[in-house]
């Protein structure tokens, strides 16, 4: 509490108080930290909540993505109507009948609640906030480890450019990574708590009703399980060694409860029939999503350079290299190979590896040289203070408010949609297909049938959209044929009654040159992006 | 202090794994969850259908209209139609076709012409199909784990359409359980049906038999699902038959409208139909309905493009003469089984009955058999416009006039040609 004081009772204080500086204001330097220690942190801290906070706040300014958002949030939407999961295909007329296992049921839910509740704003949100939320624990568990900022901030910046193009398809895959990056930073503490009986099979739990990769998590678990007992093997030689190493016994018996916390979910154990199903259709063979990982892709140039480093750190590395180490690497390495998508798992696992790999060559290299040129004085460690924690929250308070969700918070405004989403989203041509509800079906871009399907006309009746497993074949083999142009493709539109057309222009100049000459068609709307042509005379 | 998990709960947590699984696998809903409870089960991982009828529905006409075809003319048209097929190298479509139209109760005094038994035994069993054709040609009825398929593909030896042969048996009243010889083992005609629930998909080229099959076997089923689990209905293949341009389907696109009418007929007794998608097939046939009665040429005879209506008449395409009896004679088909709100006038059924009866009387034999398939529903239609099938009314003609010829029209001395040349030819559809 401050008194009030008059100007001679300062004047008093300023005779006889040492704290006293001669400009006549208190003296800071002499100030005593009274917050309480376990409030104190250093400079790190503030530094990287700054780092933190500013990849949160351009997350959140980031383009929402045109493609499986937009179709999750219409699953969401069906399941509140429905009050329940449908059990065969509810978007697609082409895809009537089909079986339906919704491996990400609880994500769509919860996405389009959180729409519901704070419209694109929430969206941006929930896109940073989950990027952030693992960014953020393996900075933790680096700093934790290593005491140093910048191999801490190396890591986020690895993860980062190696995920970049995965992490920024807003999918209830972000979800996953999430659990994945949760339970890599529980497996990987010094210590083993109590809490990890209950934490990693809630973890689990969740994670099998938010999104299908919950398998990548239990590959995970047998790996640390595997590897640990492969060390000891490797170190004594005797099976009875491995059989009696307690973190052996507490992995395994972890991943026993993982698979059971597993099974709550709407399809018990089928859902890893679904999952097997979903992940071997043969028509994703078409989508370069499923393609394997070559050089040529951006994410593959970002990974061969993250393993080349990785490579040379661990040649060089003093750590001793653990087994669980080599199984996560090359395993999770391995499936990226063969299916780009799979990146995403090793991306957070290698950022999190080159760094304390990095960080141990470099703190050898730091030791030999303190040896041979000892300094003079010893090396200043920074200085833990409360003001620091009360800087990071400030920070932390500063970035949330300048998202489109605090900004909705605080001030109730809505981010505009055409600035909210990618270039690459029909937001105008689902405007005017809103204005002039189309009759029959519509053959669409396949990226844009999801948000066709969120933002277009109600019971709009379209071809295709990203759920490319529930699409019967003969459907998504003359879908290919149609917009690859291929013999007889204006025959197909003609069998399948196709009434409307929305195209990409850029990607579509022929068909939409053709289109133009054909007199069954007319070219109904235009913009930069996309062209809408309607049929003279509709097929009824 | 570290404490080392137990005995008891090592045992514990896999019990739980164990009782979790079992648990979670007889709870489980979705796809997946039932195949593997069927599969442990030992039970078929995709429900058969049930089929609760000896016999498949036969769909009454309607009319009995001497005024379209008399006696006279039907006998006459009826006897152009005639099962004479060469034995050697003998088509199934042909012979689908003609038991179709016949029956399987068929009976002929001519031995040369095919009785309804024999054209049956040649389509189920596999012996009587290899006495016709040899050992290399690839069998018509095909062994699968759970049922039987029919070969079908453009080639002599095969069915032209899918299930084209359940549906053309199922109209000629052939019992469920009718056996069937394939090359291997015994079956029935149920395992037929079952089999082709099984390898139906949706979106392949011709639903229009499989459909038919469907609904005069089990119409009182509205939902099953076929071999991939997909949940399929009456609706749903309603829908599908509807689909796209009118001017895609077999016989330039009439075998779709012929099982829209046959679905709408079943409906009124069974019900297949939602009231939504009862609406949209009405619909769709009245639609069919005013095309027609836009675009019957002078003469009679139907365009083969009828579903541009009256630009068909405006601007003809040009187009073979056998393709306006395939368009005359399968919507007279149609119309046999429609109620009279869907018909056009009766004027214009008249005509179109007057030209494919003239029509067909000018074919020589060479000319029948070429296109046999397609004269076969003109004695069908015909018989249907007088309430009657073919063999019953055959069968009283030939009792009430004992000395009519049934020697075809036009008739050469050397018969209808026959051999391998002419029984290998592509068929046509």
């Amino acid at each position: 509490m401050v008194a009030a004081t008059t100007e001679q009772e300062q004047e008093q204080r300023e005779d006889h108080d040492p704290e006293v500086a001669d400009n006549g204001l208190p003296d800071s330097s002499v100030l005593t930290d009274k917050t309480p220690d376990w409030f104190k942190t250093t400079w790190h801290f503030p530094a990287l909540v700054a780092a933190l906070g500013f990849v949160f706040t351009i997350l959140s300014y980031y383009p929402l993505w045109h493609t499986d958002l937009w179709g999750h949030l219409a699953y969401g939407r069906v399941i509140v109507e429905l009050g329940g999961l449908p059990t065969t295909e509810p978007l697609l007329p082409l895809a009537s009948g089909v079986p339906f296992a919704d491996t990400a049921w609880l994500s769509q839910l919860l996405g389009y609640e959180a729409y519901q509740w704070e419209g694109l704003a929430a969206l941006h949100f929930l896109f940073a906030s989950s990027i952030v939320a693992c960014l953020a624990m393996i900075v933790t568990r680096l700093y934790g480890r290593t005491g140093s900022v910048a191999f801490s901030l190396l890591a986020m910046m690895v993860m980062l450019l190696v995920g970049w193009k995965q992490l920024t398809i807003v999918r209830p895959q972000l979800a996953g990574l999430t659990c994945f990056v949760t339970l890599f930073m529980l497996l990987t503490a010094r210590r083993w708590t109590r809490v990890m009986w209950v934490g990693v099979p809630i973890i689990f739990t969740m994670w099998a009703n938010l999104h299908g990769s919950f398998v990548v998590g239990l590959m995970m678990l047998a790996a640390f399980t595997i590897g640990r007992a492969g060390d000891i093997f490797l170190r004594t030689g005797q099976v009875g060694c491995v059989l009696a190493n307690i973190r052996v016994r507490r992995t395994f018996l972890l991943t026993e409860l993982a698979f059971v916390a597993t099974l709550v979910n709407p399809y018990g154990l089928g859902l890893y029939g679904e999952i097997w199903r979903i992940s071997h259709h043969p028509n994703l063979q078409n989508l370069l999503d499923w393609d394997p990982l070559t050089i040529r892709m951006f994410q593959g140039q970002m990974a061969t350079i993250t393993a080349l480093l990785l490579v040379f750190l661990y040649r060089a590395s003093p750590r001793r290299v653990s087994l669980t180490e080599a199984l996560l690497l090359v395993g999770f390495g391995l499936s990226a190979l063969w299916n780009s998508r799979m990146i995403i798992w090793w991306t957070p696992l290698a950022a999190f590896l080159l760094a304390v790999h990095g960080h141990a060559v470099w703190s050898a290299w730091q030791r030999s040289r303190l040896r041979n040129n000892p300094p003079d004085e010893p090396l200043e460690q920074p200085e833990p203070a409360g003001k620091w924690s009360v800087v990071a929250i400030g920070l932390m308070w500063i970035f949330f408010s300048f998202t489109p969700f605090g900004t909705a918070i605080m001030h109730g405004r809505q981010p505009e949609l055409s600035r909210s989403v990618s270039r690459q989203t029909p937001v105008a041509a689902a405007k005017y297909l809103n204005e002039h509800p189309p009759q029959g079906l519509v053959f669409n871009t396949y990226e844009w049938g999801d948000y066709l399907l969120f933002q277009g006309p109600p019971g709009i009746q379209l071809l295709i959209a990203s759920h490319a497993h529930l699409i019967p074949k003969e459907v998504w083999n003359d879908y290919i044929n149609i917009i690859g142009m291929r013999s007889e493709w204006q025959t197909l539109l003609d069998r399948y009654g196709a009434n409307t057309i929305v195209i990409h222009k850029e990607s579509n100049e022929r068909m939409i040159k053709s289109l133009e000459q054909d007199a069954n068609w007319q070219r109904a709307y235009e913009d930069d992006l996309a062209s809408i042509f309607t049929r003279r005379k509709p097929i009824l | 202090m570290r404490k080392r998990p137990s005995l008891a709960g090592f045992i514990a947590v896999q019990v739980l794994v164990v009782v979790a699984a079992a648990v979670s696998l007889s709870l489980g809903t979705g796809q997946a969850s039932v195949e593997s409870r069927r599969f442990l089960t030992g039970n078929k991982l995709i429900q058969p259908v049930e089929v609760p009828r000896e016999r498949g529905i036969l769909i009454a006409p309607l009319y009995d209209e001497p005024s379209i075809v008399s006696d006279e003319e039907l006998a006459d048209v009826l006897k152009q139609i005639l099962p004479r097929f060469p034995r050697k190298h003998l088509k199934p479509n042909h012979v689908e076709h003609a038991l179709r139209t016949w029956h399987i109760d068929a009976t002929f005094q001519n031995p040369e012409v095919l009785s309804g038994e024999e054209m049956k035994e040649f389509l189920v069993d596999h012996g009587k199909f290899l006495a016709s054709w040899d050992q290399e040609t690839l069998p018509l009825l095909m062994d699968r784990p759970d049922g039987v398929a029919v070969r079908w593909g453009s080639n002599a030896y095969s069915s032209v359409h899918h299930d084209h042969w359940l549906a053309c048996l199922t109209e000629a009243g052939i019992p469920r359980d009718e056996p069937i010889f394939t090359p291997t083992r015994s079956m029935t005609i149920k395992d037929a049906i079952e089999e082709a629930v099984r390898d139906f998909q949706l979106d392949e080229r011709e639903t229009e038999w499989t459909t038919l099959s469907f609904a005069l076997w089990f119409p009182e089923t509205h939902r099953w699902q076929n071999g991939e689990g997909r949940v399929m209905s009456f609706d749903l293949l309603a829908e599908r038959l509807m689909r796209g341009d009118k001017r895609f389907g077999v016989c330039v696109g009439t075998h779709r409208v012929y099982s829209l009418m046959a679905l709408i007929r079943l409906d009124e007794t069974y019900h297949l139909l939602s009231p939504e998608m009862h609406t949209q097939v009405y619909a769709y046939l009245e639609n069919v309905r005013d095309l027609i009665t836009a675009c019957q040429f002078e003469d009679g005879r139907w365009p083969p493009d009828w579903q541009r209506g009256a630009a068909a008449l405006t601007d003809p395409g040009e187009d073979e003469p056998y393709r306006s009896v395939i368009a005359t004679g399968h919507h007279l088909e149609w119309l046999a089984i429609a109620p009279q709100e869907l018909h056009p006038p009766r004027e214009m059924i008249e005509k179109a009955a007057d030209w494919i009866i003239r029509t067909t009387l000018e074919k020589t034999p060479d000319e029948i058999l070429g296109h046999y398939t397609f004269y076969s529903h003109v004695g069908n239609a015909l018989s249907l416009w007088r309430h009657t099938r073919a063999a019953d009314f055959w069968r009283t003609w030939q009792a009430d006039h004992p000395g009519f010829d049934s020697t075809p029209s036009n008739a050469t001395a050397e018969g209808p040609a026959e051999g391998p040349a002419e029984a290998r030819r592509p068929t046509d559809l």
